[in-house]
């Protein structure tokens, strides 16, 4: 055990330049990365009572599809993750089912309303959930690669070293392409953009 | 000791990103603020584009680059259009204000690229009527020049004063 820590003591002098810092500069990306996730998600959540109000103002007949939207809303927003409970795939997972279940009722909602598409509010609400879900895209991806790049780096040598005698680090959850519904984000394409 | 030497040689393995294109995608080269690699404008359109581009850099620090490209290789034009940004680091780092104007003739797709510090200036909305009301209508009539000035003058004019600078 004295080996041990001696050897663990000469690592630290040997890294300092440039490894054992890199785990905590590492997990401080990936939880920031994290943060603009839930970001653009919360930005979809702000977008949604408008666009539920416009589809009612406009006379929307298929009334149950709009409880389901608010529904879901609000169901994802008691789904809490934390930066700290990233280490935990079950939060990661019930995370991304409920944002999972906003985007499925997002496209119901616009497929159930293709006669909305000209109405101006409607228009600038559905451009600016459309920009919303390419954040979402790139904020998803963003922090996948950032977990990717932590936990390579808890796991490869030299900063494995580090990370398991200082710091414990244990390796971040990252999304799960075949999660249901999470590769189907709401293409909301009126069929304009080309 | 003899570990310290194998210890160090494990560093520095992270290299950052560079300039060029990450696997599977196939960028033309960043030639001017004007690439045009599916030769869609005239000479002169191009020499003129890159001379507003310029002078909107000039005045307001904010890079433009407008591109049209032979083909997305399969990515959607969004996920084309944030890497591209990305590997030819349009904008200012800091701030992160570069825009693009994506033109793709054989996917038929067209994209207004903003980076996150122009996200006010230049919003959702106001890039989706760019598109809808300048630049689709052009294209529609098989004039890509008309479209792609159209589409400049509309980033422009939401980008290009002083009072409407990144917030």
């Amino acid at each position: 055990m004295k080996y041990r820590a001696v050897f663990a003591l000469t690592s630290a002098v040997a890294l300092s330049a440039c490894g054992l810092n890199s785990v905590p500069t590492a997990e401080e990306n990936a939880k920031a990365r994290w943060a603009d996730v839930q970001n653009n998600y919360q930005r979809r959540a702000d977008l949604i009572p408008n666009l539920v109000a416009t589809v009612k103002a406009a006379g929307a007949q298929e009334k149950d599809i709009l409880v389901r939207v608010t529904q879901a809303r609000a169901a994802a927003s008691q789904v809490k993750v934390s930066a700290d409970d990233l280490t935990d795939p079950a939060k990661v997972a019930a995370y991304e089912r409920a944002q999972a279940g906003v985007t499925l009722n997002l496209q119901r909602l616009q497929e159930a309303y293709p006669e909305l598409k000209s109405q101006g509010n409607y228009t600038t609400l559905m451009s600016q959930l459309e920009g919303t879900e390419n954040r979402i895209t790139i904020a998803r991806k963003d922090y996948n690669d950032a977990v990717q790049a932590y936990n390579t780096r808890i796991r490869t040598f030299p900063d494995a070293i580090g990370a398991k005698v200082f710091y414990g680090s244990k390796p971040m959850t990252p999304f799960q392409a075949t999660t249901p519904g999470a590769e189907t984000a709401p293409t909301v394409n009126f069929g304009n953009s080309n | 000791m003899i570990a310290l030497p194998i210890l160090l040689a494990g560093c520095g393995a992270a290299a950052p990103a560079g300039t060029v294109a990450p696997a599977g995608y196939d960028f033309p080269a960043l030639s001017g603020r004007v690439v045009d690699a599916a030769g869609l404008l005239r000479e002169g359109d191009r020499a003129a584009i890159a001379g507003r581009l310029a002078m909107l850099e000039q005045a307001t620090g904010h890079q433009f680059v407008v591109v049209s490209v032979t083909g997305l290789g399969g990515h959607t034009i969004e996920d084309y259009g944030v890497t591209l940004g990305r590997t030819w680091k349009i904008g200012r780092k800091d701030i992160n204000d570069g825009v693009m104007l994506i033109v793709a003739p054989r996917e038929r797709k067209v994209r207004i690229e903003v980076g996150h510090g122009l996200e006010k200036a230049l919003r959702d909305e106001e890039a989706r009527a760019i598109i809808d009301s300048a630049i689709l209508p052009a294209f529609r009539a098989g004039d890509y020049p008309r479209g792609i000035r159209a589409g400049v003058d509309g980033v422009i004019r939401e980008i290009g004063s002083s009072e409407r600078l990144a917030a």
